[in-house]
């Protein structure tokens, strides 16, 4: 009885929070659209219910009823898979990331924040499969059998190699500040405004951001598709809903990379001036955060041009790389002098 | 030949972050703007006398057309898209068309018809918007293009201030 009673937590949890995420990430689109346009004097879709909130919910039946292209030649399996595989790394990172302090589920323990999983490496492990999520990318591109496909693959895959180096360098002078890779201990350190590491760690916070860019494919790194020089890269000849799966853990990377974003440096689920709030307040909190990161993200892509390949592989290896070692050891000699 | 001089970029340049800062706040202000798209179904095209939209035929205010079908429109159109076929009344002003077709899909809005009629019988209206499923259908016969006067007169008084200078 209790184990089936743990199960249906367990599923209740994963229903909620995956849907509620899913969701985001639909909206995430929407906004997308909706502040391109405002950015561009535009109105934006506002056609499909009011203030075109179903908008994304028209997107998705538009992509089940679009014919699937395979190219010629495409390896068939690698095809079918690489979406899918873009698109689960993301979402497995979700399963980790702590909404708030106290789980209010039956059956959770005292103490355990409100995640689906409670890992003590939860920062390892997102980490992990983040950088699972670059496969996708090349083995789409590499089984479309399409030179540009395999151009936006291979820029990706660089790309991935050099951001994720800096990024993993300016979490780990946040790690050994906080002591532990629990991504929800590291969110419980920050309780008030004065406490968030982006105080302390302002370096990495910045050096943190932009690899985030990267590691989505954002704008302005956006390399892996970049439209007008490679048609749609990796995804050119993606069509229907193995096309939308692309996007749909594109936005969902984007949040995981958000979500991590603001438990590392901006107090995670802590509500500002509020320390012991209960979890009906810290989980709102923390999506807000979230919202504001994503919103940042669709800005900084209507407002920049893309960069040049090379200049992109210079700043990541000239420049973040450096910074981020130096702000690994300037921050490790710190806590090893026990002045922090 | 013109000798591009590269500008050297000053130290906050070189270090980007300023200056896509700046772009950011420039992107954030625009975000407040008004949208200069027009929402066209609901909020259509203002038009005035000047618009020379699609061509129709004036109603005097006693319910008699006032074409006499002379057909020097039918002559002077480019496109042959007047047909008109007249017949005899016992009116003073004897004659009026029995059949005045306009095909529109052929009508290019010219409005050489307006100016060829010596009755001051067809004009070219603020009526823009033209759709359908079939093309029979977009050949207007002549109750399709009845108007009355009261409806022309802005462009009726445009044309006479117009003709005035001649």
């Amino acid at each position: 009885m209790d184990m089936l009673i743990t199960i249906l937590v367990i599923l209740l949890k994963v229903t909620i929070i995956y849907g509620g995420v899913i969701g985001l990430a639909a909206l995430t689109t929407l906004a997308e659209r909706k502040v391109s346009a405002w950015i561009q004097y535009r109105h934006g879709p506002n056609r499909v219910g009011p203030w075109g909130i179903l908008q994304p919910l028209a997107d998705g039946v538009k992509f089940i009823f679009k014919e699937e292209l395979i190219p010629d030649g495409a390896n068939r399996w690698m095809f079918y898979l690489a979406p899918t595989l873009s698109a689960m790394p993301a979402m497995m990172g979700i399963a980790v990331i702590p909404f708030a302090a106290e789980s209010p589920f039956y059956g959770d323990p005292a103490g355990t924040p409100l995640a689906i999983a409670h890992l003590d490496i939860s920062v390892l492990y997102i980490l992990a499969f983040s950088g699972l999520s670059i496969y996708g990318v090349i083995l789409g591109g590499w089984a479309s059998n399409s030179k540009f496909s395999l151009l936006g693959a291979l820029r990706g895959s660089a790309q991935m190699v050099s951001y994720e180096l800096s990024m993993l360098l300016a979490i780990l002078a946040i790690v050994a500040m906080a002591g532990t890779l629990d991504l929800a201990k590291i969110a419980e350190q920050q309780s008030t405004i004065g406490q968030w590491y982006i105080w302390r760690q302002p370096l990495a916070f910045l050096l943190f951001l932009i690899a985030t860019f990267a590691e989505t494919n954002r704008h302005p790194f956006d390399f892996a598709e970049c439209e007008p020089e490679l048609v749609g890269g990796f995804h050119t000849e993606y069509s229907s809903m193995r096309f939308a799966l692309f996007f749909l853990g594109e936005y969902c990377a984007i949040i995981v990379m958000c979500s991590m974003t603001v438990t590392f440096f901006l107090g995670g689920f802590s509500v500002p001036f509020w320390v012991d709030a209960p979890w009906f307040v810290q989980a709102p909190v923390f999506l807000a955060k979230i919202c504001a990161f994503l919103f940042l993200f669709i800005w900084v892509r209507w407002t920049l041009p893309r960069f040049r390949f090379d200049q992109l592989m210079g700043l990541g290896w000239k420049t973040f790389l450096p910074l981020a070692l130096a702000n690994l050891f300037v921050t490790g000699a710190l806590v090893a002098l026990e002045v922090y | 030949m013109v000798i591009v001089k590269r500008k050297e970029l000053s130290l906050s340049e070189r270090l980007y972050l300023p200056e896509i800062l700046r772009g950011l706040s420039m992107t954030f202000r625009v975000m407040f703007k008004k949208p200069i798209t027009r929402q066209y179904p609901e909020e259509p095209l203002p038009t005035n006398e000047v618009t020379r939209g699609q061509p129709r035929l004036a109603v005097n205010e006693d319910d008699t057309i006032r074409c006499v079908s002379c057909g020097l429109c039918e002559a002077a159109c480019p496109a042959y898209a007047i047909t008109i076929d007249g017949h005899e009344t016992d009116r003073f002003i004897e004659r009026e068309p029995e059949r005045f077709d306009i095909d529109m899909l052929r009508c290019i809005l010219c409005g050489f018809c307006e100016e060829a009629c010596p009755k001051d019988a067809i004009f070219m209206s603020d009526e823009l918007e033209l759709a359908d499923f079939n093309r029979a259908a977009l050949v207007y016969d002549i109750d399709q293009l009845k108007r009355p006067i009261a409806q022309l007169r802005p462009r009726l008084d445009y044309v006479y201030k117009v003709n005035e200078r001649w």
